[in-house]
């Protein structure tokens, strides 16, 4: 099984190529980390998996991810995952949620943890309270974060360290049981302890998700990762 | 600011006045020295709520379809496009109530004419509809992009994305365009007072008699304090009195709703919104429509949002073309190079003389005033000074211009004994034309970089000297653009030249001297003719000035765009 498969994709913002070209794929199951120094676009090539590119940005080449061929164009290769999109319109959202991208820097909504943490799945999946309450408790576990919050899921998520807020980022992700979880540079803007805490978080999905990291840190992706691959400015590396 | 309240409450001391019944009673009665103003109350409250209540549905969604559903490039179009709606002056909007509001209300409604609270309710509603647009775009635009990111990568729908995570942080701005609307449709004076009737009715008796209320001739404050009884009451005793009650009530109120509309249209920073509790996802959860998919009930709601903006770009279109057909007496030059001929022929040559004195001297004070204010506010003044000089000017900016005629009439008129004369005007105007001025002039010193600032103290400048050569240079595209939209603003306004400047006939195109000097402008020439629209031939006179008022404001709205847009790639 191949959850995404990337064939000469090149980013660019009207004449200027922004990434690229890069060919990858990422086995079901394992954990892929993508590795480049800053610039070289790879926070824009993760955006493209899932369609968050901005405004002026275009991607050409070819993406397959989770079977669905996200350029919309029909290339007609192996579809994975039995999802037939062919030329039709790509459904984006449902798309995101089943492959979860966790941003850079931890966004969190103003709202309670709980509600943070099942933030995408109460729209995603129909679901009782209660079973979204069990969904947020095993996320946040997931993620490393349940005992530090279980005594305040009720308040208020911004008054959680930076750290803290990473991780909401990542239960928000996992309450969705993504089949597939991207990870754009989940360290880069967290100090010493936190980035151990994240990191510890991330090894822990590690066989047991499909997960693809983005960083510039070789030592960390290959503290979490199955495989590395490395992207140049000018091209895979 | 100070010297508008002060005089009304020099007024109300001025005679005996029994709040209680004021507020309690609908008679109004002065032959009897009867003063009560619950009917007119009333009238204020119902039309003011009722437009608001069209408006504030139809302009929020127009603003979500503008901020987060219109590609970005044409996001700046159509908000100007939606904002052409406050370009046209509130007289013309006024012109048509008259010809198609009322009618409609007539027929819809079984009221004979048409004059009625809901007819005047529906002009304002869209009078309010573009300052609920603008509000609202700014609050929607201040959710920074990486919120609708982080939504959108959990697989949220467009529209799941606005409501869940854009506008529980937009809510507080959103909710603010609302009471900035109501306060400008309760400080409205000249639009209403052509299609609301003016009688002054009573004071619904049961739940039932308010509905038929709502469609029979009524009074407002302001229609009030804007009829023939401001000038019949004299400048003391208990009419006069009640009269400035009625302005105290009106200036009271408006000014409240503006200041904590503006206060909270500011985006709070650091601390947590009411959102934040676990009670936002019950809710939330109980919105959820069953039995529609998401991704049609995205489509839906899309379709829904774009409707309204939509509707919004056809009431401009409608009222542009409108202007223009009915107008079509303006498009011979002759119309506006011959004089007015009886009642209501002829051209609008000294109406076109006069109102450009008016604007040109409101100009000329208005510009250096608003200059030294908005300097006062960012440089000079402390941090108090400068919040309460802030609040002073939006606050000026919100009250009801017939407030400023009616104080402009009392101390200029009559105290200082000019009579009518266009001075006069020129000062009120100027006032009008103020607050915009200060704003940008306060703003632009603002948001010059603090380094450049240092860098001329580190050249050994003084104060006054770094100000010269550094903020006012700084500050002039702000001083030109706010000027010429405070002006466009200004030309259009009626109320406070009807009984300080402006007379029907009998003005020479241009005045000489100040005392009794009065001149004849479009927008008052026009209020003139409208109460007479049995007459085609002063319809025809009357849309046809319209027309060149709408043309005078849009020229200057213009201006102030393309010297904006220079002059910023000037500094660059």
């Amino acid at each position: 099984m191949t959850a995404v498969r990337v064939r000469d994709l090149v980013v660019s913002s009207g004449e200027r190529r922004l990434a690229g070209p890069v060919t990858f794929e990422l086995p079901a199951g394992t954990t892929l980390g993508l590795r480049g120094p800053s610039g070289a676009g790879k926070s824009t090539i993760l955006r493209s998996l899932v369609g968050l590119l901005p405004h002026p940005l275009s991607a050409s080449g070819e993406i397959t991810v989770l079977g669905v061929n996200v350029l919309g164009v029909n290339v007609g290769g192996v579809n994975v995952g039995g999802v037939n999109v062919g030329a039709s319109r790509v459904d984006l959202p449902a798309l995101r949620a089943r492959a979860a991208l966790v941003g850079q820097t931890p966004v969190v909504f103003p709202a309670s943890i709980r509600a943070n943490a099942v933030f995408g799945v109460r729209h995603v999946h129909r679901a009782s309270r209660a079973a979204l309450r069990d969904r947020a408790r095993a996320a946040l576990s997931e993620a490393g974060l349940w005992d530090e919050v279980a005594d305040r899921l009720d308040s208020p998520a911004d008054q959680l360290s930076i750290g803290q807020r990473q991780r909401l980022c990542l239960a928000r992700a996992l309450a969705l049981e993504p089949s597939l979880l991207l990870l754009d540079e989940p360290t880069s803007a967290l100090d010493a302890v936190a980035t151990a805490a994240v990191e510890a978080a991330v090894a822990g999905l590690r066989g047991r998700r499909t997960v693809l990291v983005v960083s510039h840190d070789q030592a960390q992706l290959d503290r979490m990762c199955d495989h590395v691959v490395s992207i140049g400015i000018d091209g895979p590396g | 600011m100070a010297a508008i309240v002060a005089f009304l409450i020099v007024g109300v001391r001025s005679g005996p006045l029994r709040w209680t019944e004021l507020l309690s009673s609908s008679t109004w009665d002065p032959t009897r020295g009867q003063f009560g103003a619950s009917a007119m109350i009333f009238g204020t409250a119902a039309v003011a709520v009722m437009a608001v209540a069209i408006a504030a549905p139809l302009g929020w969604a127009a603003a979500i379809a503008i901020a987060d559903l219109a590609p970005s490039r044409w996001r700046r179009t159509l908000r100007a496009g939606s904002e052409m709606l406050a370009v046209v002056p509130s007289i013309v909007y006024g012109l048509i109530g008259i010809a198609f509001v009322r009618p409609f209300v007539a027929r819809f409604a079984d009221v004979p004419g048409g004059d009625s609270l809901v007819a005047a309710a529906l002009v304002l509603a869209v009078m309010v509809l573009p300052t609920v647009i603008a509000v609202s775009t700014d609050a929607l635009a201040g959710v920074p992009n990486t919120i609708r990111e982080a939504a959108s990568a959990c697989g949220l729908t467009r529209t799941e994305v606005i409501r869940s995570a854009v506008l529980p942080l937009a809510r507080r701005g959103m909710g603010a365009s609302l009471l900035l609307g109501l306060a400008r449709a309760l400080g409205e004076t000249i639009a209403v007072f052509l299609v609301v009737g003016r009688a002054d009715g009573r004071f619904p008796a049961s739940p039932g008699d308010l509905l038929t209320r709502l469609v029979r001739p009524g009074q407002t404050l302001t229609t009030k304090l804007n009829g023939p009884e401001s000038v019949l009451a004299g400048t003391s005793g208990a009419h006069w009195a009640a009269l400035c009650a009625l302005g105290l009530l009106l200036l009271g109120s408006v000014g409240a709703l503006t200041l904590v509309g503006q206060r909270r249209s500011r985006p709070r920073v650091g601390s947590p919104d009411k959102a934040a509790d676990g009670r936002s996802l019950a809710r939330d959860r109980s919105l959820r429509w069953p039995g529609i998919g998401r991704v049609r009930r995205d489509r839906l709601t899309r379709a829904v949002l774009v409707g309204a903006l939509g509707i919004t770009l056809l009431l401009v279109a409608a009222i542009v073309m409108v202007v223009v057909v009915r107008g079509a007496a303006a498009l011979h030059p002759s119309f506006w190079w011959s004089t007015s001929v009886g009642g209501s022929g002829g051209g609008i040559r000294n109406q076109v003389a006069g109102t450009a004195v008016l604007v040109v001297v409101a100009g000329v004070l208005a510009a250096p005033v608003g200059l030294g204010l908005g300097l006062v506010m960012s440089e000079y003044g402390g941090p108090a000074l400068a919040r309460w000089l802030r609040s002073a000017t939006l606050i000026l900016g919100g009250v009801p211009s017939i407030l400023l005629g009616l104080w402009g009439y009392w101390l200029f008129n009559i105290q200082l004994g000019w009579g009518r004369s266009w001075l006069t005007g020129s000062i009120l105007l100027a006032l009008v034309a103020l607050p915009p001025v200060a704003i940008t002039v306060a703003s632009a010193v603002a948001a010059l970089p603090a380094e450049r600032r240092e860098a001329a103290h580190a050249c050994g400048l003084r104060r006054d000297q770094m100000v010269r050569s550094v903020l006012v240079p700084q500050a002039l595209p702000g001083l030109l653009t706010g000027t010429l939209l405070g002006l466009a603003r200004a030309a259009g306004e009626t109320a406070p030249l009807l009984f300080t400047a402006a007379v029907f006939s009998g003005a020479p195109a241009l005045p000489s001297g100040i005392r009794d000097a009065p001149v004849s402008a479009l927008s008052t020439h026009i209020f003139t003719l409208a109460q007479d629209s049995a007459d085609p031939a002063a319809a025809r006179t009357a849309w046809g000035a319209a027309l060149a008022l709408v043309v005078v404001a849009a020229v200057l709205v213009v201006a102030a765009v393309t010297a904006r847009r220079r002059m910023e790639r000037n500094l660059r």
